[in-house]
Parts: C-alpha cells; sequence; structure tokens
C-alpha cells in the first residue's frame, strides 16, 4: 500500500514535470481509443429508432414470409398449402396477436429515370393488431385509393403526400408516407415497398402486377420468446424442387439485418481501431521507454535510496494508467460526439440515429484496448528493468556495433556520398525502433493503396449503368461505399498521424543517440547539413520497408475487398509511383527537423556531455 | 617564423544565476608555427573552454581569433567546419571516435570530407596507422580497441590533413600509464616534426613535453613559461606550486 501511495505521487510528479512526453503519450492512446469510442458509439446507434418505431407500429415478434416467383403459376397450390398451415399458425399457444397474412404483388416503380423492383402489400385500412405502419405524413389506406410509400422510398423519390409515383408505367396519386419495422427502409433494402387497398391491387393486377406471396405477422405474450417459438413451428418448404421460399423471422433478428450499412462503418471503424491500436503499442513502448530514459537521473536517486527496480515499474504503470484513463475517457466522449453525426449518413436508419447506452462492457472494451497498449509498450523496458541491476541500462545509448557494417561498405564502394554512408551506418543500431516506424508507414501505405483504389472503382461504378429494376438501390450502395472510402481515408490518415509521431518520436531519439558521434563529426568537419543528411538517411530504412511493403500490402487487401457491386479496377503506376515518391520526400522533411535542431547545437556542449 | 594562433581578447561567457561566469576573460595568444604550447590550470579555470574556442567548437563572446592569418572568430557553423577540415586537428580526453567506425575509417574520415578519394585517404590513413604502431587495428571497431590504442587512432585521425594546428585536450586523461608513455611519445615526435601543438592537460609529464607553458586561472593567463628541451616535471610542478596551481 505504501509503495502504491508513493507510486502514484512519484507519477503525478512526473506527469507534472514532462507534460510534454505525457501529452505525446496520451494523443496516441487517444488516437486508438478515439476512434473505438466512435465504432462502439456508431454499432447499435439504429437501434433506439428502430425500437421506437416497433412499438409506436406495435410490432411483430415472429414474422412468417412466404414468396414464390411471379412467374410460375405451377406453384401456387403449394403456396395455397403454406397460407392454410400459416393460419394455424396464428393459433399456436402463445401468440396474442396476429397481422395478415397480407398479401404481396410484384411490379415495378419509376424511380429517379430508372425503375425498381417494387412489392405492394395488399391490406384492408385496418386497424392492424400487429404492424399498423406509423403514418409520418398524409393518412393511412381508406376511401379513395392512392399508395402509401414506405418512408425510404419517398425519401428517396422526394415524394409526399399528394404527389404522383409511376407503378407498372401508371401515375398514382400518394396518399401518405409510413414507417415500418416490418420492411427495411429503401434503397438498401429491396424492393421498394408500397401499400395499396385491395380496391387498389385490383387495378395494378390489371396493369401486370402478380402475387408473389404473403406476409403474417405474430406478436407473443413473451417477446423473448421469439426464437424458441420459431424454432418449434419452423415452415420448411416440403416440396424441394419447388421455387417457394418460406422462412420465419424473429423480431432480434429483423432489427439486426435492418442498418447493414452502420454495420458495416462500425465494422470498418472497429477494423481501423485494431490496426490502429495495434500501431499504438508500437508507439508507446518507444515512447515509454524514451520517458523512461530521461527519468534516469531520478531512477538513480531513488535506487540510491533503496527503492527497487519493482517499484520504479510501478511508478511507471501508474504514471502511464493515469495518460490511458484520460485517453478512454477523450475516446469515449470523441464517439459519444462524432457517432450520431457519422450514423446520420445512414440510409437505413428510422429516424434520428442515437448512440447506444455507455454501458460496462462497451466501456471495458475501450479501456481493455488502452490498457493493454500501455501494458504492452511498459512490458519490454519494465522487463529489462526488472532482469537488471540498475535500470541505467534502459537509458543507455545504443549498444555499440559488434562488427563493421557490410551494407555500408558497399554503399561507399559504389560511391555513396559520405554522409550517406555515414546514415547507412547508423541505420540498424536500433532495429526496432526502425521496424517500428516502418510498421506504422506501411500500414498508412497500405490503406492509401487500398483508399486509391476505391476511388477509382467508385469512379467507375457511377458511371455504369444500373441494372433494370436497380436504379437506386445501386446509388444508395455508391454511397455506402462512399462511407466506407471516407473511414479507410481517415484511417489511412490516422494511421499516418501515428507514423508521424513514431517518426518524431524516434528521430529525436535517434538524434539524441547520435549526439556524440555528429558533434564528433562536426569536430572534423563535417558541415552541419553533412551531419542533417547522415540522421535522415539512417532513418529512411524504415521508408524503403515501407514502400516495399505496404504497396503490395495495400494491393493484396484491395483484390480481397473486390467483387460483390465494386468493379475490379487496377490502381494506376502512376498513382504507385508517386506514392513510392512522396513517401521518403514526407519523411525525410519530418525526421530533418530534429535532426536540424541538433545540427544547431554548438559542438562543445555535445563533446563535454558525451 | 608565423603565427599559426593569434587571439586577442578573447572572452567566453557562461549564463548563471548571478552575474555570468567568464570562463575564458581577455585571454591574448599567440602560437608560432611548429611550436609545442602546453596549458594547465585548476580544474575549471577555463583552459577546455580555450580550446574548444580556438577549434571554433565554441564562439567567442568578444575579442578575435586568427588561425593561419584568417580571421575565423566571426564564421558560420559551416564555415567552420570546413575550416577545421583542412586546418584544425583535434585530440580529446574521451578519444570521441566515431563507434561505427573501424579504426582505419575513423583516421580517413577528415580526409574523405575533404574531397580527398578513397584511395588515397585510406592510403594516407594506413600509413599514420604504420607510424602509430596500430595499423593491425586498422579494421576494429573502437569498442574493440584499448584506450591507449583508439588515442592513437584519435591523433591519426587529428593528422591525416596536416592541420595547421593539432588542439589536444587531456590527451592522456583516460589512460593508463603504458599507455600515456606512448602518447608523450608521440607528441614528443610531432614537437620534433614541427607539427603545431596545443596541449591542455593536468599531466605535468605532458606538459614537459612543450616548448612553453601557460598556466590558466580564472579565465585568464596568469604565467606563461619557455620551457627548455631539458624542462623537468619537477620543475614544472615547482613552477605551478608557486602559481598557486593544482597542476
Amino acid at each position: 500500500m505504501r509503495s502504491l501511495r508513493l507510486a502514484v505521487r512519484l507519477a503525478l510528479r512526473n506527469l507534472r514535470r514532462r507534460p510534454a512526453q505525457g501529452a505525446l503519450l496520451l494523443l496516441t492512446l487517444t488516437i486508438a481509443t478515439g476512434v473505438l469510442g466512435v465504432a462502439t458509439s456508431v454499432y447499435g446507434s439504429a437501434d433506439a429508432p428502430w425500437d421506437r418505431v416497433w412499438r409506436a407500429t406495435n410490432g411483430f415478434h415472429v414474422s412468417l414470409g412466404v414468396y414464390h416467383p411471379p412467374d410460375e403459376p405451377g406453384n401456387r397450390a403449394f403456396v395455397a398449402e403454406l397460407r392454410r398451415r400459416s393460419e394455424h399458425l396464428a393459433t399456436a399457444p402463445g401468440v396474442i396477436g396476429v397481422g395478415g397474412p397480407w398479401t404481396h404483388l410484384y411490379g415495378s416503380i419509376e424511380v429517379g429515370g430508372g425503375s425498381e423492383d417494387l412489392t405492394a402489400e395488399v391490406r384492408d385500412p385496418g386497424p392492424y393488431e400487429v404492424d399498423q405502419p406509423l403514418v409520418t405524413s398524409g393518412r393511412w389506406l381508406g376511401e379513395g385509393g392512392g399508395v402509401v410509400l414506405e418512408s425510404g422510398l419517398a425519401a428517396t423519390l422526394q415524394a409526399g403526400p399528394g404527389d404522383t409515383v409511376v407503378i407498372q408505367g401508371r401515375p398514382l396519386p400518394v396518399r401518405g408516407v409510413a414507417s415500418t419495422v416490418s420492411r427495411g427502409r429503401f434503397p438498401l433494402s429491396r424492393p421498394a415497398q408500397v401499400w395499396v387497398t385491395p380496391e387498389t391491387a385490383r387495378q395494378l393486377r390489371d396493369l401486370g402486377m402478380t402475387e408473389e406471396g404473403f406476409e403474417l405477422q405474430l406478436r407473443l405474450a413473451d417477446p423473448e420468446d421469439a426464437a424458441e417459438f420459431v424454432a418449434a413451428h419452423s415452415l420448411e418448404a416440403t416440396d424441394p424442387s419447388s421455387a417457394v421460399i418460406a422462412y420465419m423471422e424473429t423480431w432480434q433478428q429483423r432489427r439486426a439485418d435492418s442498418h447493414s450499412d452502420i454495420d458495416i462503418l462500425a465494422g470498418t471503424l472497429f477494423a481501423a481501431g485494431a490496426l490502429i491500436a495495434i500501431l499504438t503499442v508500437a508507439t508507446a513502448a518507444v515512447l515509454i521507454t524514451g520517458r523512461m530514459a530521461t527519468q534516469l537521473r531520478q531512477v538513480g536517486t531513488l535506487k540510491a535510496v533503496g527503492v527497487t527496480p519493482r517499484q520504479i515499474v510501478l511508478v511507471l504503470l501508474v504514471e502511464h494508467l493515469a495518460i490511458a484513463a484520460g485517453a478512454i475517457a477523450i475516446g469515449l466522449g470523441i464517439g459519444r460526439l462524432l457517432a450520431p453525426r457519422i450514423a446520420a449518413t445512414s440510409v437505413t436508419v428510422l429516424g434520428t440515429p442515437e448512440p447506444p447506452p455507455l454501458t460496462w462492457a462497451r466501456v471495458a472494451m475501450v479501456a481493455a484496448v488502452a490498457c493493454a497498449v500501455v501494458l504492452l509498450g511498459t512490458i519490454r523496458p519494465a522487463l529489462r528493468g526488472i532482469r537488471q541491476s540498475t535500470l541505467r541500462s534502459l537509458a543507455a545509448g545504443p549498444r555499440p556495433p559488434r562488427r563493421p557494417g557490410r551494407l555500408a561498405r558497399l554503399a561507399a564502394n559504389l560511391g555513396v556520398p559520405l554522409p550517406g554512408v555515414l546514415g547507412i551506418r547508423s541505420a540498424w543500431r536500433r532495429p526496432g525502433r526502425l521496424l517500428t516506424n516502418a510498421a506504422g508507414l506501411l500500414l498508412g501505405v497500405a490503406m492509401i493503396v487500398v483508399a486509391l483504389a476505391l476511388r477509382d472503382s467508385l469512379g467507375l461504378l457511377s458511371l455504369k449503368p444500373s441494372e433494370p429494376g436497380h436504379a437506386a438501390s445501386d446509388a444508395a450502395v455508391g454511397i455506402l461505399y462512399d462511407q466506407v472510402r471516407a473511414v479507410i481515408l481517415a484511417t489511412a490518415g490516422l494511421l499516418l498521424v501515428l507514423a508521424t509521431i513514431n517518426a518524431i518520436i524516434v528521430a529525436t531519439f535517434a538524434a539524441r543517440d547520435a549526439a556524440g558521434n555528429h558533434a564528433v563529426l562536426r569536430a572534423v568537419g563535417a558541415t552541419p547539413r553533412q551531419t542533417v543528411t547522415a540522421l535522415v538517411v539512417s532513418q529512411l530504412g524504415a521508408c524503403a520497408i515501407a514502400v516495399v511493403v505496404g504497396i503490395p500490402l495495400g494491393l493484396g487487401l484491395w483484390s480481397l475487398m473486390e467483387g460483390g457491386d465494386l468493379p475490379q479496377v487496377s490502381v494506376s503506376t502512376r498513382a504507385l509511383v508517386l506514392l513510392a515518391a512522396a513517401v521518403p520526400v514526407v519523411f525525410a522533411a519530418i525526421v530533418s527537423v530534429p535532426a536540424r535542431l541538433l545540427a544547431r547545437r554548438p559542438v562543445a556542449p555535445l563533446l563535454t556531455y558525451e | 617564423m608565423s603565427e599559426v594562433i593569434d587571439a586577442r581578447g578573447l572572452v567566453r561567457r557562461y549564463p548563471a544565476d548571478g552575474p555570468p561566469v567568464r570562463a575564458v576573460d581577455g585571454v591574448d595568444l599567440v602560437v608560432e608555427a611548429g611550436e609545442t604550447v602546453s596549458v594547465m590550470g585548476p580544474s575549471g579555470c577555463g583552459k577546455s573552454t580555450l580550446l574548444h574556442l580556438l577549434g571554433g567548437l565554441e564562439r567567442p563572446d568578444a575579442g578575435e581569433l586568427r588561425l593561419g592569418g584568417r580571421r575565423v572568430d566571426g564564421l558560420s557553423e559551416t564555415q567552420w567546419a570546413i575550416f577545421r577540415r583542412r586546418s584544425v586537428g583535434f585530440v580529446f580526453q574521451a578519444f570521441h571516435l566515431v563507434d561505427e567506425l573501424t579504426a582505419v575509417e575513423n583516421v580517413e574520415l577528415p580526409a574523405l570530407l575533404l574531397g580527398v578519394s578513397r584511395r588515397d585517404a585510406r592510403r594516407r590513413a594506413m600509413g599514420l596507422l604504420e607510424r602509430l604502431a596500430v595499423a593491425e587495428r586498422a579494421g576494429h571497431l573502437p569498442d574493440r580497441l584499448s584506450g591507449g590504442e583508439q588515442q592513437r587512432v584519435a591523433v591519426a585521425r587529428a593528422l591525416i590533413n596536416e592541420p595547421l594546428v593539432v588542439l589536444a585536450d587531456e590527451p592522456t586523461g583516460n589512460l593508463d600509464s603504458r599507455a600515456t608513455g606512448d602518447i608523450l611519445k608521440l607528441f614528443a615526435e610531432l614537437r620534433q616534426a614541427r607539427q603545431t601543438l596545443l596541449i591542455v592537460t593536468h599531466d605535468a609529464r605532458v606538459a614537459s613535453t612543450a616548448d612553453r607553458l601557460l598556466t590558466m586561472r580564472d579565465g585568464t593567463i596568469v604565467a606563461q613559461t619557455r620551457l627548455g628541451s631539458g624542462a623537468s616535471v619537477a620543475g614544472i610542478l615547482a613552477s605551478l606550486a608557486d602559481l598557486g596551481g593544482d597542476g
């Protein structure tokens, strides 16, 4: 307990004394927790609005849908048999409310200059025990005909009461607009849906719409029994040669499937968060090791008064966990702030998205990642501290090389200028840091390649003529991919920010490591520019790895993403060459900053310090 | 004889809590070509700072400095670096070899920086290492060399461009007595070869190899003693004791 109190006191003092380092670690961790915070808040943000509509419409607990191809009249007898069985289902124990069965007609509706497949659900004016659609404007079905549009379809058509829609080539008046949970929102949920009275349905049949099945909605005494009910009353198609599809679904399943775009966005954000968290471990490790190095004097003093290495490690852990706690709070806050804006771009949410409640499980997930990053980042320097008799080794400069570098010798023989050769000499002295740098950069480069490919592919997608009956939904898919691309670009950006932080940290430490050697070089006649060049070259190995590995990795990731709705494209060689050229230039500019700062310092104090 | 070093009123101050500390306080110094000069004095008297000022590793706050007749106190960092390649060789107490370079690569470094071809630089470096009896260690990294070997490599590096002056800061401070003896012998040879040499030292034996001994205290030169070829360590210690130095 006394150890912990001491650790807390020392940790707080360290944080106050070195706020910049603490802030950098906080920023690094917050990038990871922020992305995960957004992901946890986006995921499920469509549930609350869905629940509201579900309650307001007396939504189903179990739904039975039966569909058959409209052009196969031979199935009708079998469909009639299924309808009879569904009526028995409506009287099953536990059922307290029944909606339907409602007949579905198949046809087409004009949307945005093209046509979309359409289901017209035939209902009497109601009211209904189950699934009473929530009218958001206009009126529900009744005298005078007309159609009621599903709200997503109305939004796509920008149509409302008093407007007309063209179904089967015939203009029909819009009576109202309504929301329901029995059908996903158009256009990501297809086909489009309208509600019509039996009288209007007769007109539509005359216009060529054909029957395609029916839907039955049930409410149970206990909604949580839905899965059990479905398992007990499975209505499988008994004619294997038949094209009839009969399936039962619980309200939970329908809710989970109702917002696929949000799930894809959240999934992409989770993947991005995981990727960033992995990289954050590396960054945090470098930062923490460097932070320990700067605390050398304090460590020596503490050891002198009898503090053990374990207690010193405890101080570090307390300090870094305190920073992690800050990052968790900020990350979750960012999530709460940004999630509604991101989720609002969804075309599937029934109303205004709402981040789900901040449960302990969600907080724990973000906290676990931040704590894991800190623990993994601290573990290596901590183990070294415990293993060795003194923590001084943690702060020592890099171990002198064991043998002369062959690559540098080769470079010298090939006529590489002296600063370049000196840089190559230094390059592999801190392989861990070099690989950390490389990892950050290569993930960023790979993400940029994917984003470039996605941009080209989406460009093609927007030019591609829509398939008949899919005009609006193709556009919606394009929007979804645009959102995914934005997330990937943002991830690439964050990865590059992390890589930049990494590069600055590593270059700063490299400059610190190289200070003595560079002072000597200047003492024997190397100019400041030559020492800057040597330091930059020593760091460029990370860039080489990032470009050589990152570009193929990005292309590989893209090949995994291709398919589905995305047109296949190859990323242009020009773009890849530009990327390969830009990364080292930008990286060199970044790492030259600490090198220049070092070169400005007078030589004598550096030599004396050494 | 021409003047290699001509310093007039050199001042170097360091900030302190109170008034700035004048580490070098108006030093006038002339060193002739081929002359070996030792500088002694108590710790903190400004010896090393003076040496750093003379080699451009630090900038004077006031005063004039000419090396080889060229005014150098106003040179930029880059100009100083280029000037040092050609005109100044340094030998440090801590050797300060670049630990990523082998012995021979350390020696040839100033020559390469000067633009000498790799082949010529290597030939010159090997020649010097042979002369200093460390040629067999040419391919080793500094980490693998003894202190005496490292200091001989450092001396070779200082000499490779045949500089106007070699500035040595406590060159035997980190060496055992045997290695110190080797370095003393080396400096005696340099003196005979008329290499201009300025040595800052605490060691009276090293000081005794010089033509002239300067004694510093509180940033100023308080005494100059011309040493004969038979200058003895005891004599130097005695003269320092008269001045109250710690020798």
